[in-house]
C-alpha cells in the first residue's frame, strides 16, 4: 500500500492550503473531500487583507482577483457613526513577521470570494503542486494502531472502498469535523451565545467597498462578490432567531430597513435576488485540542467562531501556513514531532489568540453598544491612524491588547475632534437602549 | 450557476426533518433532506443527508442525528442556561464603563456598580480586601463579603520587610512622642519639621541630587511635578506604561502628549526630532519609570538622558519601585546604570520600600525645587507628611544605606529567584527581570479572575491586575516579594498558584493558559 507523508481530510480553505504548502515543500500528500468542486459551503467568504496576503504569498492572488472585485477601504457604521479605513500595511507586515517570521507578499486589499470560486482555485493549486486530490471520498474511519492514527478508511464516489496510510492525518474538515468526532475530542472555551445569520446574493447595484452596519442588536453587511453580485447579510442575537424564522424573506428586509434604511431601500428598489436566502445559527464558538498521536487539526475543526468578524477563512490560511511549516520541519527530520507541534500550539494558544477569541465571542452576543463604546467610535472619527488600527484589531491583525489599553483610550479621548452632539443616537440614549432590547421580529 | 430562488430556507427544512423524526417518519425526513441546500450539506457533513431514510433507530443512530440537527436549529445557550452573574462578572472589563450615559452624574454610575456587585457575588472582585493584622510575609485578610483567609503574602509592597523592623517601629514611636500624629499644615506653611529637612538630605544623598521636595503621597509627587512644570504649549513624551500619576498629570498639563511605545528609546528620539522640527520655543518633558510596576522591566536611561539633552528636553524618572530595594547600596535602577546625580528629575514614593506614605521630587536645581513647591498644587495645597511618616522614611533611608540594607536586599533577591524559578519551572510565564515585582502573565481575564477566586482559600495572597492597569487580554498576577519571604515559602506559593491556574482552566474548560504573546 502506498504510504503518504500526510493525509489531509477536507479540501477547502484549511485543507487544500495545507496540502498545497506541504506538497510544495516536497512531501507526499493525499487530500480528500466528500464534495466535488466547484461547490459552495456556508461561509461569509470574506478575506481580510492578511487572508489576501496569504494567497499572494502562495501565488494565487492574481487568479482570484481576475474574477473577484477587491477594495482597500471598508466602511463601518455603528448606530449611524461612520468610520472608514484600511488595515495599515505596517501592521500587516508586523503580523506576518510575528507569526511566520517573514513578511513577504503583504497586500492591503480585501475581497469576498464565493467558495465555488475560491475552493476550486485552492484545490487546483494543491493538485498542481503535486498533492493527490480525491473528491467525493467520504472518510468513515480513522485507522488507529497502538494509539496512533496511521490512516483512513472510507468510500469513493461509486462506493468503492478507500484505505490509505500516512505519517500524519490532518483534520481540516470544518466545525463539524469528522476527525474530531472520531477521536472523541472535547470542546474547550465554548461560547454558546452567537448570532443567527441570513444572507443572499443580489445584482442590480454597486455600492463600492464593503459596508458593515450595526444598530442595536442587529447588523447587516453589503459586500461585492463574484458574478457582479453583492452578498447582503443580516445578523442578530441567536435568541431572536426563532421569531426571525417565522418569515425569513420579510424579516430579512425588515432587519435591513432597521439597521440602515438607506441600504434597505437600495436592496428593495434596485436589487434583484439571484439565489435563495441562506441562514444559520449554529455558530457557537469553541476550541478543540490541536494535535495528538498521528493527527493535527487546522481551521474551523480546531477553532470555530461566530461569523461576526468574518475571520474564519483568513484564520484557516494562517493555520495552513503554521501547520505546514511545523510539519515540514518534522517530516524533514530537523525537529521532533513534539517540537513541531509545540511550536504550532504556542502560536495558536497565545495570549493574543485568547484575547481575540474573547473579542469575537463578546461581539457575537450582539448586545447593544454601550454609551462608552459608541463614544469611542465618535472619538475615533477624525483620527485615521487609530481608526485604521481599530479596524486592524477587529480583523485580528493587531493584538486586541494594543488597542484596548488605558493609555491608548485616554489618548483617543483627549484627541477627540467631535462630540456626541453630532450623532442622534446619543439624544435620548436610555430610551433608545431600551427600545434596542425589544425583539424586532416578535 | 444554479438559481434556487424558490426553495425553502434550510432552517425551515431542518425543522420539518426534526418533526418527522419525532413521528418516526423516515420517508419525509429523506424527502425533505434532498431539498437542503448544497451550502448546508457541505457544511454539516456530520448529518447523513442521503441516508436519512435508512435510519432505523438502532445503536442510537437516530437520536444522534436528532441531537445534531437540534444543535443547528436551536440556540444552544437557551437550552443550557448559565449563571448570569458569573457570565457578566467574567466577561466585562472596566473600560466598558468608562464613558457612562446620561446627564445625571449620580444615576449613571449604576451600570458599573451592577457589574461590581456581580463580581462581588461571584467572588471575582479582587479589590478592597482588608488586613486583619500587620502584613508580614504571611497575612490574614478579609474579602468584601466578610470571608477571611490567611496566606503567604505577595500582596503587600514592603520590599525590605520594614513594617516589622524594630528600628522602624522605634523611629515611629519616637516621632509620635516628640511631635504628635499630625503635620498641622501645608509644607509651604508650617507642616514640615526638622526631621523633614534631614529626610530631604538623606534622599538627596541616595539619588545623588541635592534639591529634594517632599510630597504627602507618591501620586502627588508625580502629578505635582508634571503639572508644576509643564504648560499647555509644552510637550510631553511619556512611556505608554508609565505610572498613572504621571499619565494623569500629563493629561492635565497639556494636550501635546505622545505616549511612546514601552521602553523604546528610538521612538523617543524620533518624536523629539519631529517636535523640534516645528517647535523650538517650548519645553519637552520625557517621562518614564525606573522599574515598571506591571511589567517589571526598565529603560536604558543612559541613552534616554543623552537623547533628551541632544534635543533640549528634560527627563523625569519615577523610581518608586526600585529605589531602596535594588541596585548598589539601594540606589535602584539609577545606581545600576551609573546615573546617580545624572538624571534631570527623579521622583519616587515611600510606599514600596520605605514603609510609609509620601513621595519626593529631586533635581540638581534649587530653582526647579522652589518652582515645583509653588506650582505643583499637590505640594502647596496638601498637608505635609506627618512627623511619624517622615521619621519612618528617614530611618528606612538610613537602613537602606547601611550594611544591613545589603543583607536585606540579598534575602529579598534570594526569595525573588526562588519564586521566579519555581514558576518558570512549572511552565508559567514570569515577565520582566528579577526585581521585587514578579508579574505572572495570565492573559485571559476570565482565567485570571477565576484563579484569583480559588487562590483566596488556598493560602496565597496575590493581587490580580487587569484593565486599566494592564491592556485587555494581558491580565496577570503581580506578586510583590519581601525580604521576609523564605525561599521555601516562595516555592510553596508557586506550587499553589500553578494548582489554582490548572483548576481554573478545568473549571472554565479553557484551552488557553499562561501563554506568551
Amino acid at each position: 500500500m502506498q504510504m503518504y507523508d500526510a493525509i489531509v481530510i477536507g479540501a477547502r480553505c484549511a485543507g487544500a492550503s495545507t496540502a498545497l504548502l506541504l506538497a510544495r515543500q516536497g512531501h507526499r500528500v493525499l487530500v480528500v473531500d466528500r464534495a466535488s468542486f466547484p461547490s459552495d459551503v456556508i461561509s461569509t467568504h470574506f478575506l481580510w487583507p492578511h487572508g489576501m496576503s496569504y494567497l499572494n504569498r502562495w501565488g494565487l492572488l492574481d487568479e482570484v482577483l481576475a474574477v473577484t472585485p477587491a477594495h482597500t477601504t471598508v466602511e463601518v457604521v455603528n448606530d449611524g457613526i461612520r468610520l472608514s479605513g484600511s488595515v495599515p500595511p505596517e501592521l500587516l507586515r508586523e503580523y506576518f513577521r510575528d507569526l511566520h517570521g517573514d513578511d513577504s507578499g503583504v497586500v492591503q486589499s480585501y475581497a469576498s470570494v464565493r467558495r465555488r470560486v475560491l475552493d476550486q482555485i485552492l484545490v487546483d493549486a494543491a493538485a498542481g503542486a503535486g498533492a493527490e486530490v480525491r473528491t467525493n471520498v467520504t472518510v468513515r474511519e480513522l485507522i488507529v494502531e497502538d494509539g496512533q492514527v496511521v490512516g483512513i478508511r472510507g468510500r469513493g464516489v461509486d462506493g468503492e472502498p478507500v484505505e490509505e496510510r500516512a505519517r500524519i492525518v490532518v483534520g481540516a474538515d470544518g466545525r463539524n469535523s469528522f476527525v474530531a468526532r472520531a477521536l472523541d475530542l472535547p470542546k474547550y472555551d465554548e461560547r454558546p451565545r452567537c448570532t443567527f445569520a441570513y444572507w443572499s446574493y443580489w445584482s442590480g447595484f454597486d455600492l463600492g467597498p464593503a459596508q458593515l452596519h450595526r444598530r442595536g442588536r442587529l447588523a447587516c453587511a453589503v459586500v461585492p462578490t463574484n458574478f457582479d453580485q453583492n452578498m447582503v447579510l443580516v445578523w442578530g442575537p441567536s435568541e431572536w432567531s426563532r421569531e426571525f424564522r417565522a418569515d425569513v424573506p420579510g424579516n430579512y428586509q425588515k432587519a435591513l430597513d432597521f439597521v440602515s434604511p438607506e441600504l434597505g431601500e437600495v436592496v428593495r428598489l434596485k436589487g434583484t435576488r439571484q439565489e435563495r436566502i441562506y441562514g444559520t445559527l449554529d455558530q457557537s464558538a469553541f476550541l478543540r485540542p490541536l494535535h495528538g498521536p498521528g493527527w493535527v487539526l487546522v481551521g474551523d475543526a480546531e477553532s470555530a467562531k461566530d461569523q461576526c468578524t468574518a475571520i474564519g477563512m483568513t484564520h484557516a490560511f494562517r493555520d495552513a501556513e503554521l501547520v505546514s511549516a511545523a510539519l515540514d520541519g518534522w517530516l524533514r527530520g530537523t525537529a521532533s514531532i513534539d517540537e513541531a507541534m509545540t511550536g504550532y500550539e504556542s502560536r495558536r494558544r497565545s495570549q493574543n489568540a485568547a484575547a481575540y477569541h474573547d473579542y469575537v465571542c463578546t461581539l457575537a452576543e450582539m448586545r447593544p453598544y454601550r454609551h462608552d463604546e459608541l463614544q469611542l467610535f465618535v472619538a475615533l472619527r477624525g483620527n485615521q491612524q487609530e481608526t485604521d488600527r481599530f479596524i486592524a484589531t477587529h480583523a485580528d491583525v493587531a493584538p486586541v491588547s494594543e488597542f484596548f489599553q488605558a493609555s491608548n483610550l485616554f489618548l483617543l479621548n483627549d484627541a477627540a475632534k467631535e462630540s456626541s452632539a453630532d450623532h442622534p443616537v446619543f439624544a435620548d440614549f436610555a430610551e433608545t437602549s431600551r427600545m434596542y432590547q425589544q425583539n424586532l421580529f416578535a | 450557476m444554479t438559481i434556487e430562488l424558490d426553495q425553502r430556507e434550510d432552517g425551515e427544512l431542518i425543522g420539518i426533518i426534526l418533526q418527522a423524526a419525532g413521528r418516526g417518519d423516515f420517508e419525509t425526513m429523506a424527502r425533505t433532506a434532498s431539498e437542503v441546500s448544497e451550502m448546508t450539506r457541505n457544511w454539516a457533513t456530520h448529518i447523513p443527508w442521503d441516508d436519512l431514510a435508512a435510519l432505523d433507530g438502532a445503536d442510537g443512530e437516530l437520536a444522534r442525528v436528532v441531537e445534531d440537527l437540534t444543535e443547528m436549529w436551536e440556540p444552544a445557550h437557551l437550552r443550557n442556561p448559565v449563571d448570569p452573574d458569573e457570565e457578566y462578572a467574567l466577561d466585562k472589563n472596566a473600560y466598558d464603563f468608562y464613558r457612562p450615559a446620561g446627564r445625571n452624574l449620580l444615576t449613571r454610575t449604576e451600570d458599573f456598580y451592577d457589574w461590581v456587585q456581580a463580581r462581588r457575588r461571584t467572588e471575582t472582585w479582587q479589590y478592597s480586601r482588608v488586613l486583619e493584622a500587620a502584613p508580614d510575609s504571611v497575612a490574614q485578610i478579609t474579602n468584601d463579603l466578610g470571608r477571611r483567609a490567611r496566606g503567604i503574602n505577595f500582596n503587600s509592597q514592603d520590599y525590605l520587610s520594614f513594617n516589622t523592623h524594630p528600628a522602624i517601629r522605634e523611629a515611629a514611636a519616637r516621632a509620635m512622642h516628640d511631635y504628635g500624629p499630625h503635620s498641622a499644615g501645608s509644607p509651604m506653611v508650617l507642616g514640615n519639621t526638622r526631621i523633614s529637612d534631614d529626610l530631604e538630605a538623606a534622599l538627596g544623598d541616595l539619588v545623588g541630587l541635592d534639591h529634594v521636595t517632599l510630597f504627602p503621597t507618591g501620586w502627588a509627587a508625580g502629578f505635582g511635578a508634571v503639572v508644576g512644570l509643564v504648560r499647555q504649549s509644552d510637550h510631553i513624551l511619556i512611556d505608554r506604561l508609565a505610572h498613572s500619576c504621571l499619565q494623569q498629570g500629563a493629561r492635565a498639563a497639556t494636550r501635546n502628549v505622545v505616549r511612546y511605545e514601552h521602553l523604546n528609546v528610538e521612538a523617543v528620539r524620533r518624536h523629539l526630532t519631529e517636535i523640534r522640527a516645528t517647535d523650538s520655543r517650548n519645553g519637552i518633558l520625557v517621562v518614564t519609570d525606573g522599574l515598571f510596576s506591571v511589567d517589571a522591566d526598565w529603560p536604558d536611561l543612559v541613552t534616554l538622558q543623552r537623547v533628551c539633552r541632544e534635543h533640549d528636553a528634560t527627563l523625569l524618572v519615577d523610581v518608586a519601585h526600585d529605589l531602596g530595594s535594588m541596585g548598589p547600596g539601594g540606589t535602584g535602577v539609577l545606581g545600576m546604570q551609573g546615573l546617580l546625580g545624572e538624571v534631570d528629575i527623579v521622583m519616587g514614593a515611600f510606599s514600596k520600600t520605605f514603609c510609609s506614605n509620601g513621595g519626593f521630587v529631586a533635581s540638581r536645581s534649587p530653582a526647579l525645587k522652589q518652582y515645583v513647591k509653588m506650582f505643583g498644587g499637590s505640594h502647596f495645597f496638601s498637608n505635609a507628611l506627618s512627623p511619624v511618616q517622615t521619621a519612618v522614611v528617614r530611618e528606612a533611608a538610613r537602613i537602606i544605606r547601611s550594611p544591613e540594607g545589603d543583607v536585606l536586599r540579598d534575602r529579598l533577591f534570594t526569595a525573588i529567584h526562588a519564586l521566579r524559578d519555581e514558576l518558570t519551572g512549572r511552565g508559567l510565564t514570569c515577565m520582566g527581570e528579577p526585581s521585587p515585582i514578579v508579574p505572572l502573565l495570565i492573559g485571559n481575564e476570565k482565567l485570571a479572575r477565576t484563579a484569583n477566586r480559588l487562590l483566596f482559600d488556598r493560602g496565597v495572597l496575590a493581587f490580580m491586575v487587569e484593565f486599566p492597569v494592564t491592556p485587555t487580554g494581558s491580565s496577570r498576577f503581580r506578586l510583590q516579594v519581601q525580604a521576609g519571604h523564605r525561599p521555601e515559602e516562595a516555592r510553596e506559593a508557586a506550587r499553589i498558584i500553578e494548582g489554582a491556574l490548572a483548576d481554573s482552566r478545568a473549571y472554565l474548560s479553557s484551552a488557553f493558559g499562561s501563554a506568551p504573546r
